[in-house]
């Protein structure tokens, strides 16, 4: 595949609507624009799916980088059973849970450093977000940091079911699907994912906090 | 009551509302009599939501030019990569590497120019010699300009009957010792004597007399060639001690 004569400045362009065969049929055969406009689709989701999972934008973003790099390369063994997407959220909780692991056996701390650089992510995006008050987002930024720091202390597992169902909207029978598990295993553990975000939000802010 | 409290996965369900409709009905008439419940259904759902919340992060740079970079670089190899990346699309390779390399250089370069500053102004490169412009070209070896001395090839110049210096200019010279020069030319002449060490004035008598010495030519391989010779001439007046 060469990809030399690819034009990378209208990448924006390339999210509009495509058919998701014909693209991948395309991308099978090495066509390097169907790759650009496969992964100008999906990138979004997979740097806020990991960057979610991991707390990190920084690891986030050679967690998508990663993600893109095998679908690339494991194409030609994608049967078709699912949507791509679905495939796609597979190898980013893959991806992402390789990941934490590595880190753990070097003995790194996950939490703290991670929230340090959410919170700054956070007051960022919502010092971006048009029409609210200074006291409004610094509320809305404060109330993001807690939940992502409540949702790092959950297992990686419940994490990943809890954010495929609230953040990605996927049904139980699809994360099911996406990390081939029972249905029936995916639904103890998301309520048993939104039992432990609960308690730990309510460490965090008591009973007087809770929104 | 009309039914023992829900489990969580139960709750769970209940929120995502995937219960049938008899099993949702049910827990419904459960929350409105149970308080404990009905909060701990309220608080799991507000969590839910909260998470939906979030807002959506964005990546600042373009995951999909990255990847592409990537992949360029793998199949092109890495040489022939850089050489036909875009300049922005080269950046995640080149400026880490370009930034040391340009300190480097800079250091280099101002190293070059304080040695410079310290080393001043070269004198012209012009000489002259007596009043001509030196001609830089070598005359040929065995001419008067550029005699040559006298070696296993090259004997010493013999001289010519009558071509010696006279015995009455030694008899006459002055105290004093001489170092000389001669350059016997090709046809046995004396072409040149410099005085190289003693007191000209005293050594004027002298001089003369070995400009007017004759010589038989010298040749190498066949050919006369002009040869420098050096002499040291001194004399040194004994007296008897004063008593």
């Amino acid at each position: 595949m060469t990809t030399g004569e690819m034009s990378f400045g209208s990448l924006e362009a390339l999210r509009g609507a495509v058919s998701e065969g014909p693209l991948v049929e395309r991308c099978r055969q090495g066509d390097a624009q169907a790759f650009a406009r496969l992964v100008a689709l999906h990138e979004g989701m997979v740097f806020n799916l990991a960057a979610r999972l991991t707390g990190d934008p920084e690891e986030a973003r050679d967690i998508a980088q990663e993600v893109f790099l095998q679908v690339y390369r494991t194409l030609g063994r994608f049967e078709g059973r699912s949507s791509l997407k679905t495939w796609i959220y597979r190898i980013v909780v893959n991806r992402c849970h390789n990941r934490q692991r590595w880190w753990r056996r070097r003995r790194r701390s996950c939490s703290h450093p991670l929230e340090e650089l959410t919170v700054r992510e956070e007051a960022r995006l919502a010092a971006g977000q048009a029409g609210a008050s200074p006291y409004e987002q610094v509320r809305q930024g404060e109330t993001a940091r807690l939940v992502q720091a409540a949702l790092l202390s959950l297992s990686f597992p419940h994490r990943a079911i809890l954010l495929l169902r609230q953040v990605e909207g996927l049904s139980c029978e699809a994360i099911a699907a996406a990390l081939s598990l029972p249905e029936g295993t995916v639904k103890s553990r998301l309520a048993r994912a939104r039992e432990a975000l609960r308690r730990s939000l309510l460490e965090r802010v008591g009973e007087d906090g809770w929104p | 009551m009309a039914m023992r409290c829900p489990a969580v996965a139960e709750l769970s369900a209940h929120v995502d509302g995937e219960l049938g409709a008899a099993e949702a009905r049910a827990i419904d008439v459960h929350l409105a009599a149970c308080p404990v419940c009905r909060g701990r259904e309220e608080s799991l759902r507000a969590a839910s939501q909260l998470v939906s919340d979030l807002p959506t992060l964005s990546c600042r740079e373009s995951v999909a030019t990255r990847v592409l970079d990537r992949l360029e670089v793998e199949s092109r190899g890495p040489g022939l990569a850089l050489l036909f990346r875009s300049f922005s699309a080269a950046r995640p390779l080149f400026l880490p590497s370009l930034i040391p390399a340009a300190l480097v250089l800079l250091a280099v370069l101002a190293t070059v120019l304080l040695l410079n500053e310290d080393a001043g102004p070269l004198p012209p490169a012009s000489v002259r010699v007596l009043g001509e412009v030196w001609d830089p070209r070598v005359p040929d070896h065995g001419t008067e300009s550029n005699p040559l001395f006298p070696s296993a090839e090259v004997s010493l110049p013999r001289t010519r009957e009558g071509g010696s210096v006279p015995e009455r200019v030694l008899a006459e010279m002055n105290e004093g010792t001489f170092f000389l020069e001669t350059v016997v030319a090709r046809d046995g002449s004396v072409s040149m004597v410099t005085l190289l060490g003693g007191d000209s004035e005293r050594a004027r008598p002298v001089v003369d007399a070995l400009r007017r010495e004759r010589f038989e030519p010298v040749r190498l391989h066949g050919r006369p060639v002009a040869v420098s010779v050096y002499r040291l001439i001194s004399r040194l007046d004994v007296w008897a001690p004063l008593t």
